[in-house]
């Protein structure tokens, strides 16, 4: 899939840890490894914003688009 | 949901007893009446005459068709009994497994094929002469019920399908 997942990323520049991001936003540690690891076919606006508020990020800094 | 299961699974194993004994008994009154028959037929027939169009081959195909006829009567009653494998799958909680969408296919297949045999057995059985085909009777009796749920079992496993892909796109949304 062209959209890739940079949350690894942006949580290593935080230094926040995956299982406090869980904790935080309330989702589940097996449903973020699901987004962390690209095998999410969706993302609710509601999950991206609850992310985007704990790591103070901009969507596109989550998400970007690389074409085939 | 738990009750419901059960019910439909004590009513199945019914099912299947009754189908099952029918059909035993079926089989054992063709073995005592008609076998005997045969058998004396069978030491009277002229050895030399010829096959086709001979009365030897018509004798046979009867006995032939009506063994074709009992193992599809044993193929539908294996069909009932794949209604528990779903009975089974939908207590443990998977509703939209491949086992409860194959099996529904499976159902629908046989239903299908056993009419169609059925129809075609029969109709074999009246071109020798032992059984009175009336095309109406026929549907009345079976024809009409089976194929309907046959297609209407198609159309189950397909619905089940779609909600499985929808449910995994569900789980994968985070």
């Amino acid at each position: 899939m062209p959209i890739t997942i940079n949350l690894d990323t942006v949580l290593q520049q935080r230094g926040m840890k995956s299982k406090e991001l869980a904790e935080q936003i309330g989702i589940t540690q097996a449903n973020l490894s699901i987004l962390r690891s690209g095998k999410a076919k969706a993302v609710r606006f509601s999950t991206l914003e609850l992310i985007c508020e704990a790591l103070n990020c901009q969507p596109g800094e989550i998400l970007e688009y690389i074409s085939e | 949901m738990q009750d419901k299961t059960k019910i439909l699974t004590y009513f199945t194993y019914g099912l299947l007893l009754l189908s099952l004994s029918l059909l035993i008994n079926d089989v054992r009154d063709f073995n005592t009446d008609q076998f005997k028959d045969f058998v004396s037929w069978s030491r009277d027939a002229n050895k030399n005459e010829s096959w086709l169009p001979g009365k030897n081959a018509i004798q046979w195909s009867y006995y032939a068709v009506s063994a074709a006829l009992f193992f599809w009567r044993a193929y539908l009653i294996y069909a009932f009994s794949i209604f528990l494998t779903i009975i089974k799958e939908i207590e443990a909680g998977n509703y939209f497994s491949d086992t409860v969408s194959k099996s529904f296919k499976k159902i629908g297949t046989i239903f299908i094929y056993y009419t169609i045999n059925v129809f075609v057995l029969k109709l074999i059985m009246a071109l020798i002469g032992s059984y009175s085909f009336h095309l109406l009777t026929e549907f009345k009796e079976e024809l009409l019920y089976l194929v309907p749920a046959g297609f209407a079992f198609y159309l189950l496993a397909e619905l089940f399908e779609r909600v499985k892909k929808l449910k995994d796109e569900n789980d994968l949304t985070i």
